[in-house]
């Protein structure tokens, strides 16, 4: 920065977007552990012993199952990252690597749901998994993600091990490795990076999904913490300590992880989506 | 240790022919190193020999077993590749055990392979260390131990000194070397730098154009090359060259005069040649008569001891002399080049070598 | 390697990928289509419509009305996060990968903050904060003396569509922010320094040469947007519902489809139309990927480094 001036224009800019960007944020959470009255007469008050009240936290671990929705929620995402990945890679290394005949055309194939949101398909979907049997289960869950998520997984990872040396991939064909082999001892523990940034990309959109669960599993215990926190408000919307405590029990956890791991979070969102 | 043989290899991607018709004897215990331009198909055919490429035709068999349909690992060979290849999510050790580890060898067994090829490498102390740990040298030396632990029949490096610094190059060159005594092994080894070939082979491989233009021994191409090619391969500098025509007693050179010389028989007065003579053969030296030729001096670069002088002959022909100890040359001078004529190569209008 | 070997060799990497791919995506997706030309009887048989449903969609008046209704809201809710949205990302961008900036890490991690977050919560938050019972809003525009532009915006049919658009550009901001900042990274230091030395300054150098070496990224951003734009549902469902108030003022392709397919208080549920929908969304979604490849992209010229 040439002016001191202009470097204070800059860190104003974005100090105050980085003001917006959290209010909202900032003023739920702090407003959860207040008194129903602070909430309202004292918003921006941070809680302080005066002012502090855990009802709201009281009423959301009182309903119990929101705890199985975070259990929900973490198997799904958790399963479905596990597919991507395992799938993806499989398939990723098996286009890049062996040349056979209709190599190029099912590439073409596979990345069609890059750009056509599979969720267009929801109606065939609720079909489908209704005659498998597979309504309100997480399975159903898992396996529409893992095929909503492949199709980058399989393009990110197919250039990421392109750039594995040919060298590479010959010597342990010297070393006498069958193909499997080669795969699962040299191709895979060299592209964990790159499974890092599939699986940010899987992990968030999936979490944070409204659509699927309420198609597929909207009931019976099989809700994700999205829509149980969805119905929770939707019970409780004048109980404003339950809906602030909510809300937070939602947000927290989400941006804990998210701050912990942001580094690996932005590369990854970075050297996927460029390419 | 064994031999490889190599009978009417040829390979070809669609139309375009990689390799043509090789044959090719590598003694059991040589070393034989394929040389040549980049593109000429030499590391195609160490990487046919190590199976890594699949050929259109003809036979390769390494101790006296045709190994044709055999997968890389069942043909008993080992590879030094150009970039090291080696694995960086394993230590030195597990690079080195790898292959024998999926070949089921007893653990004991493979440890004690891998701390006898790291005590001949010197390679003790860096066992536990990941290959971004080490400098270009130490890892050279745990992909060459990688093959060694291997016990194979045959070693194939692929360019393997091509990534060192020019010093580390001539260290790793002689324990290439060394090695090769030590270990009694065969080695087929591919290079484009001809001092290595010269320097390493018990035979060299010259190749172009998928091709094999001569083999032989390294001294035997410096001194009667086969052809233009080999001739201008194999010596550094290049060969000179000095084209003109066939003449009763010797060859005719235009404006640069008329070098006497006898001419093979069966050489037809007017045929188009070429006359070849290394710059070490060639001297600077005031006055006439004799191999003598006119020449202005276009640039002199000295080396210390030796040095080299760019020459430009009357005929507008350029060469290259060497010369020895203290000289008064500067760009610009007239002067005279003496040929010795007993380091004269007479090449056809083919290329070929005549006589 | 033997013909077998190799087909099982292929069939164990590629089959488990094909086949969840095939059955949950491109199978659904094609039925949909296929759907879309029946009609559903009351019996509960299908019957071959051809463009019946179309038909229905396009020109009965029923049924035309909250398409096209929809459908504007949509173009309406796009063309504020192109107008809105990237140009605040760009900005961003620019901002953040000025040299020598201090607290970089920081702005970026913070202002990324709420795309992390799900548009349920997101979309409950504003709803509270615009709440004129909490009254935070109102708040903060009387601390600037202008309390008397206070409307419950949410709540009012001309201001509810831009209101959910706003929030749902200040959630998804850091997403254009973080391409373009990756893209301004990649523009090496020497070709800034060469244009300092050309005597640019910092505003001239990013508008003649940053700038035209990052419209391939800007018009990446402008494709994903368009695609999530024509596909979003979560943030007009969990705030407004399926019924999309008021009075339907934020209908987006996305609820109508869901509405249709799903029924509500006012209709029955009709996957036969609910297809139609979903087929005339992918139709546009199609359309819009095809200009930008065919029209836009092409035009982009793209640069290595």
């Amino acid at each position: 920065m040439r002016k001191p001036l202009s470097a204070f224009a800059v860190h104003a800019i974005l100090g105050l977007y980085t003001l917006l960007a959290l209010f909202p944020i900032v003023l739920v959470v702090m407003n959860s552990f207040k008194a129903r009255r602070a909430i309202f007469n004292t918003p921006l008050h941070p809680p302080s012993p005066a002012n502090f009240d855990p009802v709201g936290y009281a009423r959301v671990f009182g309903d119990s199952s929101l705890a199985f929705y975070y259990l929900n929620s973490i198997t799904v995402t958790a399963g479905a990252i596990i597919l991507t990945l395992l799938f993806g890679a499989m398939a990723a290394w098996a286009l890049t690597e062996y040349k056979f005949r209709w190599n190029t055309l099912l590439a073409l194939f596979l990345s069609i749901g890059i750009m056509v949101p599979i969720r267009l398909g929801s109606v065939a979907i609720i079909q489908l998994v209704a005659e498998l049997n597979l309504i309100n289960t997480l399975t159903a869950l898992i396996l529409v993600y893992t095929a909503q998520n492949l199709p980058l997984a399989i393009f990110i990872l197919s250039e990421f091990i392109a750039q594995i040396p040919k060298d590479l991939r010959e010597a342990a064909r010297c070393d006498g490795l069958s193909e499997y082999n080669i795969f699962f001892h040299v191709i895979l523990p060299l592209i964990r990076p790159a499974m890092a940034t599939v699986a940010v990309f899987t992990m968030i959109p999936v979490w944070n999904d409204l659509w699927f669960p309420l198609l597929l599993a909207p009931a019976g215990g099989r809700q994700t913490i999205t829509l149980g926190v969805q119905q929770f408000l939707g019970q409780y919307i004048t109980d404003w300590n339950a809906v602030l405590a909510a809300l937070s029990t939602a947000i927290v956890p989400v941006l804990l992880l998210y701050v912990i791991f942001s580094r690996q979070l932005i590369r990854g969102l970075t050297s996927g989506a460029v390419k | 240790m064994a031999e490889v043989v190599i009978g009417k290899l040829s390979k070809s991607f669609g139309a375009v022919e990689v390799l043509k018709d090789i044959d090719l004897a590598v003694e059991d215990g040589s070393f034989v190193v394929l040389v040549g331009p980049s593109g000429c198909g030499k590391s195609t055919l160490l990487r046919s020999i190590a199976g890594l490429e699949p050929v259109t035709g003809g036979s390769i068999s390494i101790g006296g077993r045709e190994v044709n349909g055999l997968a890389p690992a069942q043909r008993g060979i080992a590879m030094v590749f150009q970039s090291y290849a080696l694995y960086p999510h394993m230590d030195v050790a597990a690079n080195m055990g790898f292959g024998l580890k999926f070949a089921g060898a007893p653990k004991a067994e493979i440890a004690a392979r891998v701390q006898e090829a790291a005590r001949i490498l010197q390679l003790e102390p860096l066992l536990k260390r990941r290959p971004r740990e080490l400098s270009g040298g130490q890892r050279q030396r745990v992909a060459i131990g990688r093959a060694i632990v291997r016990k194979p029949q045959v070693f194939l490096f692929d360019e393997p000194l091509s990534n060192l610094d020019a010093a580390l190059r001539v260290n790793t060159r002689v324990e290439i070397a060394r090695l090769h005594k030590m270990l009694a092994a065969t080695i087929v080894y591919v290079t484009h730098d001809q001092v290595e070939a010269m320097t390493l082979a018990d035979k060299i491989v010259v190749m172009n154009h998928g091709r094999i233009e001569q083999q032989g021994k390294p001294l035997d191409l410096y001194y009667r090359p086969a052809n233009l090619f080999v001739a201008g391969f194999i010596g550094s500098p290049a060969m000179n060259f000095l084209k003109g025509e066939a003449v009763a007693g010797g060859v005719g050179l235009g404006a640069d005069g008329l070098i006497s010389l006898p001419l093979p028989p069966g050489t037809a007065p007017g045929a188009h040649v070429t006359l070849g003579i290394r710059p070490e053969h060639m001297r600077i030296a005031a006055g006439e008569g004799g191999l003598r030729l006119p020449a202005t001096v276009d640039l002199v670069e000295r080396l210390g001891e030796t040095g080299f002088v760019h020459l430009r002959l009357a005929s507008g022909a350029v060469a290259i002399a060497e010369i020895r100890g203290e000289t008064g040359l500067k760009t610009g001078d007239r002067t005279h080049v003496a040929l010795d004529p007993a380091r004269l190569h007479l090449f056809g209008a083919d290329g070929r070598r005549l006589g | 390697m033997p013909q077998g070997a190799y087909l099982r060799l292929l069939l164990f990497f590629l089959g488990p990928a094909v086949l969840v791919y095939t059955l949950f995506s491109i199978y659904p997706l094609l039925a949909t289509i296929l759907n879309s030309f029946y009609s559903r009887q009351s019996d509960g048989s299908h019957l071959w419509a051809g463009l019946g449903n179309f038909h229905t969609l396009l020109l009965d008046p029923t049924w035309s009305g909250p398409f096209w209704n929809a459908l504007k809201n949509n173009v309406i809710f796009f063309l504020i996060h192109m107008s809105v949205q990237n140009p605040i990302g760009l900005l961003l961008a620019a901002l953040l990968s000025l040299p020598r900036l201090r607290f970089r890490a920081t702005y970026r991690t913070l202002i990324f903050m709420p795309t992390m977050l799900s548009v349920v919560v997101i979309g409950f938050v504003w709803q509270l904060i615009l709440s004129p019972l909490w009254g935070i809003a109102r708040m903060f525009l009387n601390f600037f003396g202008l309390g008397f532009l206070f409307a419950p915006w949410l709540g009012v049919e001309s201001s509810a569509l831009i209101t959910v658009s706003l929030i749902s550009v200040w959630q998804f901001v850091g997403i254009p922010m973080i391409l373009i900042y990756t893209a301004l990274l990649a523009i090496p230091d020497e070709l800034i320094d060469a244009a300092t030395v050309d005597g640019l300054n910092q505003f001239q150098a990013f508008m003649w040469v940053k700038l035209p070496l990052i419209w391939p990224t800007i018009g990446l951003v402008s494709i994903l947007t368009f695609v999530n734009n024509f596909n979003a549902f979560d943030l007009i469902y969990a705030m407004k519902g399926a019924l999309a108030g008021p009075n339907f003022s934020t209908d987006i392709m996305g609820t109508l489809f869901y509405r249709t397919f799903f029924g509500n208080q006012l209709q029955l549920g009709n996957p036969a139309m609910g297809s139609a929908i979903a087929t005339m969304m992918l139709i546009i979604i199609l359309i819009g990927v095809m200009a930008y490849l065919f029209l836009v992209q092409r035009r982009i010229q793209r640069y290595s480094f």
